[in-house]
């Protein structure tokens, strides 16, 4: 079977790089330290935290425990940051570096964490989920903040990350209530702080953090869908309001329906348009906004730990018009000349620069119609 | 002689993924120019991030490996190892505008760490081949696969007879890459060369994946029944579809040798399965990368090769070029009356430029790199533009980690070359802004590079951006010098607005432009720079 998925690595990776002042030191041959950092720079180029231990050949044969020494001994020395994250990949699994010998054995100023990330142990969620619980061990006992809540299951280079936390967190703060810590794109203060929050919502991964800090700090959990679309968004709210028992504002919570009203047209002559979507837990919140609130015909749903082959071949077999999934998705939208809607991780061939055109929320549920009407609009003779 | 090589290139692009379908699509056939520019835009939007990236690590071994194969239509790349390997090669820095589609992965686990892969690749082999019906199926090992020590080559004997399609194995692993000092050394040949090219270092960039794919199909594929040296054919090693002006460059590099009377068999990567197996039928190799595998073809079928260089631009540097190519294929009269008559033809087109360009006085604004001396030569010579002074900043080569000393030979090897040109060109070293401002004071126009533009007009400095010369000069033909001259002219006639473009209001490092003056960037380049120092090679 071929999985659309990064493996252990990348979803350590992605979890680590979430800590906005934190340093990854990936103690790894070149490659994988470069296929990374290039996922994660298409969507931000100015943000470069990450650091190699350069195994080369010598490494393989002898240990790479004096390179990952001598990178920490770098490392913090170098970096003004208060956390260094070690994310071991295939290479130090399989010769067996001592990782945590090697790290007690120097005298460092920052906080060490180091994780286990052989690719070939898991996939990208497991190796996301694995390390979030790593990184608790930073976290403090803090007093609860009454009406406050961590959202968790991002990653810094999903697409549209920043615009749809913006959303998320006005939502939330026009309900009454508090984000103490998005879990994983915050600063090192907000997640050692995050045991302060009264409720943990976990958005599609993250479940083992959470039921870690049930554990460790009593912050009980809630898993819901990602906040596609209106009604999405209106559940999304409730719950979270009705756990916190936090009065719904119904006036708060009403969406403008005039944007809509504007193309409203269009929208008839798209209604039961034959879509796909594929990808990760973003995949099914999305598709239901689609098939609920847009009216489309879902004709493939496919996760990324799904054989690709056989998605591609289902698509193939199917009157997909309008494909929903990432820029590697863009293969088979190009031959089927259809276009394609590029929503969840990774994307590559697109930017979200601009923070207030999120595809979550309210104003999500109109930038992602827009962004469809557009897609299907501009899809000319050149294309099709 | 006609040589349709474009059906090569066409044939299945569909399935396995054409290069720059956009802007094929919405302007083919619009000229050289036209051609490279949106190339340039449309996949050079990428490669900028991959340029820079390089200043941070570098990519692995297995990426240049899976490029290499994906040039070959009907080959796919199969990689033996876990699955985020296979992820993360799908985008691979040469092609990001098309990410690689069809890559099965053996999808290594633990089991198959402790147990070993060799049932997993068994079985996607034949897998793969009743997906995909591919001609060819390169079998790519990784860091795992290579650390097991999976007997890679053992399986592939076992399954070919199971699978109707060629099967090839590249050792591809990623700890295996090339060796710290590699660019270092390669400068330091290079500038020998500058001088004497008789000194063309046997060098190449080991280690990077495309040349052991190159080394397998000549060990592995290529069939010596093919090997009649008929009819004066030539291979021509690409950089591959995905390089900028590859159409227009092929249709020229075609039409003129094939009025030499030469034929092109193939151009390699970007190209057929068959055609690969069939390369030993050319006489000649023309190598434009490495020359490792043109050396083993000479060994495994006598095919001889020449290595287009630096030397070989310009006006004459082509001509030369052109009557070693003929000269090696025995046909010198009939090829250089040809070369004498193109030569003339264009030396004449040229003239009608030179006449614009003699009345003006010119600085280059440039980073010392591989072809440096020689374009300055070109402009001087070629196009007889009055060039005042040779603007270098080396501050490029210290952010690849150049050595010092390296960059100073560069320099040095610049300097004489320019005086035993007798160009009468004044080299100035890494000016200041202010310097610069005084010199382009002093001249009409400042010919630069992209790279740098922002900044240089932010201070008020005009420049005409020649950045495109880099894929003219070295094409194989007279007409890239043409279309460069033809394209200085209309930019010499352009007004230029006063420009404080939004990229030049950032903080950029002075030392490493254009990474920003932050302290997290910079950290994590003095990380790389200083771990790749220690630990590679």
């Amino acid at each position: 079977m071929a999985k659309m998925d990064g493996g252990k690595f990348f979803g350590t990776f992605r979890a680590c790089s979430g800590i906005k002042d934190a340093v990854v030191l990936t103690h790894v041959p070149v490659g994988c330290n470069w296929g990374a950092a290039m996922f994660k720079t298409t969507s931000n180029q100015s943000d470069i935290r990450q650091a190699c231990t350069v195994m080369h050949e010598r490494e393989i044969v002898f240990g790479g425990e004096e390179a990952l020494r001598e990178a920490l001994v770098r490392a913090d020395k170098l970096y003004n940051t208060p956390l260094l994250a070690v994310v071991a990949g295939d290479a130090p699994a399989i010769i067996g570096d001592d990782i945590e010998a090697v790290i007690d054995s120097v005298v460092l100023n920052k906080e060490v964490v180091w994780m286990d990330a052989a690719g070939f142990k898991g996939t990208m969620r497991e190796g996301y989920e694995e390390a979030l619980v790593h990184l608790a061990r930073l976290m403090e006992e803090r007093n609860v903040i009454k009406n406050s809540l961590n959202l968790i299951g991002f990653c810094p280079d999903d697409f549209k990350v920043d615009a749809d936390i913006k959303e998320i967190k006005r939502l939330l703060n026009s309900a009454g209530i508090q984000v103490n810590c998005v879990i994983s794109n915050c600063s090192f203060d907000e997640f050692v702080n995050a045991p302060a929050a009264e409720l943990n919502v976990v958005m599609g991964q993250g479940t083992e953090l959470a039921e870690h800090m049930k554990k460790a700090f009593g912050v009980p959990y809630l898993e819901v869908g990602y906040p596609y679309g209106l009604e999405g968004t209106k559940e999304f709210i409730n719950t979270i309001c009705e756990h916190l028992h936090v009065g719904v504002n119904e006036k708060k919570l009403d969406f403008d329906l005039e944007p809509f009203k504007r193309i409203y047209l269009y929208l008839h002559e798209l209604y039961g348009t034959p879509v796909s979507v594929i990808g990760d837990f973003h995949a099914e919140p999305i598709a239901h906004f689609l098939d609920c609130e847009l009216g489309f015909d879902i004709e493939v749903l496919a996760s990324n730990e799904d054989d690709y082959f056989t998605f591609e071949q289902n698509v193939r077999n199917s009157n997909t018009t309008i494909l929903f999934g990432s820029s590697f998705e863009r293969n088979i939208a190009d031959e089927l000349r259809i276009p394609l809607i590029r929503f969840v991780y990774p994307v590559f061939d697109h930017v979200c620069v601009y923070e207030d055109a999120p595809y979550a929320g309210f104003r999500g549920a109109v930038c992602l119609t827009e962004t469809i009407l557009n897609a299907v609009m501009s899809f000319g003779k050149e294309t099709g | 002689m006609e040589t349709d090589v474009k059906l090569d290139i066409d044939v299945k692009a569909e399935r396995y993924g054409k290069a720059l379908e956009t802007p094929e699509i919405a302007g083919r056939g619009k000229g050289v120019l036209h051609d490279i520019f949106r190339d340039r835009a449309f996949h050079g939007v990428h490669q900028g991030t991959t340029w820079q990236l390089h200043r941070y690590g570098i990519n692995c071994k297995l990426s240049g490996s899976v490029y290499a194969v994906t040039e070959i239509l009907g080959a796919i790349p199969l990689v033996h190892g876990p699955i985020g390997c296979s992820f993360h090669q799908r985008l691979t820095p040469r092609r990001i505008y098309t990410p690689i589609q069809d890559m099965p992965c053996t999808g290594l686990d633990e089991n198959a760490v402790i147990y070993g892969g060799e049932d997993e690749l068994r079985k996607k082999i034949v897998d793969s081949y009743s997906r995909y019906k591919p001609e060819l199926i390169a079998v790519l090992p990784t860091c795992v696969s290579g650390l097991t020590g999976d007997d890679i080559q053992g399986v592939i004997h076992e399954v070919e007879a199971k699978v109707p399609c060629d099967i090839l194995y590249v050792p591809s692993e990623g700890f295996a890459h090339r060796d710290r000092r590699a660019l270092d050394v390669f400068l330091k040949d290079f500038t020998k060369a500058w001088k004497d090219p008789a000194k063309v270092p046997a060098y190449e960039i080991r280690g990077y994946g495309h040349e052991e794919v190159m080394l397998a199909l000549v060990d592995q594929i290529m069939d010596d029944q093919y090997d009649e040296n008929a009819d004066n054919l030539v291979n021509i090693e690409t950089f591959g579809r995905f390089s900028y002006g590859f159409e227009s460059e092929l249709k020229e590099m075609a039409s003129l040798l094939g009025k030499m009377g030469v034929g092109i068999n193939t151009t390699l990567l970007s190209c057929t399965v068959d055609a690969i197996k069939k390369a030993p039928a050319a006489r000649l190799n023309i190598v434009r990368r490495g020359i490792r595998w043109a050396e083993q073809m000479k060994k495994e079928f006598d095919t001889d090769y020449l290595r287009r260089w630096f030397f070989y631009t310009g006006i004459d540097g082509t001509e030369k070029f052109l009557l070693y190519v003929a000269s090696t294929l025995d046909l010198d009269g009939e090829a250089e009356e040809v070369v004498r008559i193109e030569k003339k033809r264009a030396l004449q087109e040229l003239d009608k430029y030179c006449k614009t360009f003699k009345n003006h006085v010119f600085a280059l604004f440039t980073i010392g790199f591989f072809f440096t001396p020689y374009s300055v030569k070109t402009y001087a010579l070629d196009f007889k533009i009055p060039l005042k002074y040779v603007c270098v900043d080396t501050r490029w080569m210290r952010a690849q980690n150049v050595s010092d000393e390296t960059t100073e030979s560069m320099i040095r090897g610049m300097g004489e070359l320019i005086d035993d040109w007798d160009l009468g060109v004044e080299l100035v070293v890494n000016p200041n802004l202010h310097e610069l401002k005084e010199i382009a004071k002093k001249v009409d126009h400042v010919l630069g590079e992209r790279s740098a533009t922002p900044i240089y007009e932010k201070e008020g400095i005009s420049m005409i951006d020649t950045s495109i010369g880099a894929y003219l000069f070295n094409r194989i033909g007279f007409n890239g010098m043409l279309e460069f001259a033809s394209y200085l002219t209309q930019e010499m006639k352009k007004q230029r607005n006063h420009r404080e473009p939004i990229i030049s209001k950032f903080d950029y490092d002075e030392t490493y432009y254009p990474i920003l003056a932050d302290p997290m960037c910079l950290a994590s380049r003095e990380m790389w720079s200083t771990m790749w120092r220690l630990r590679s090679g």
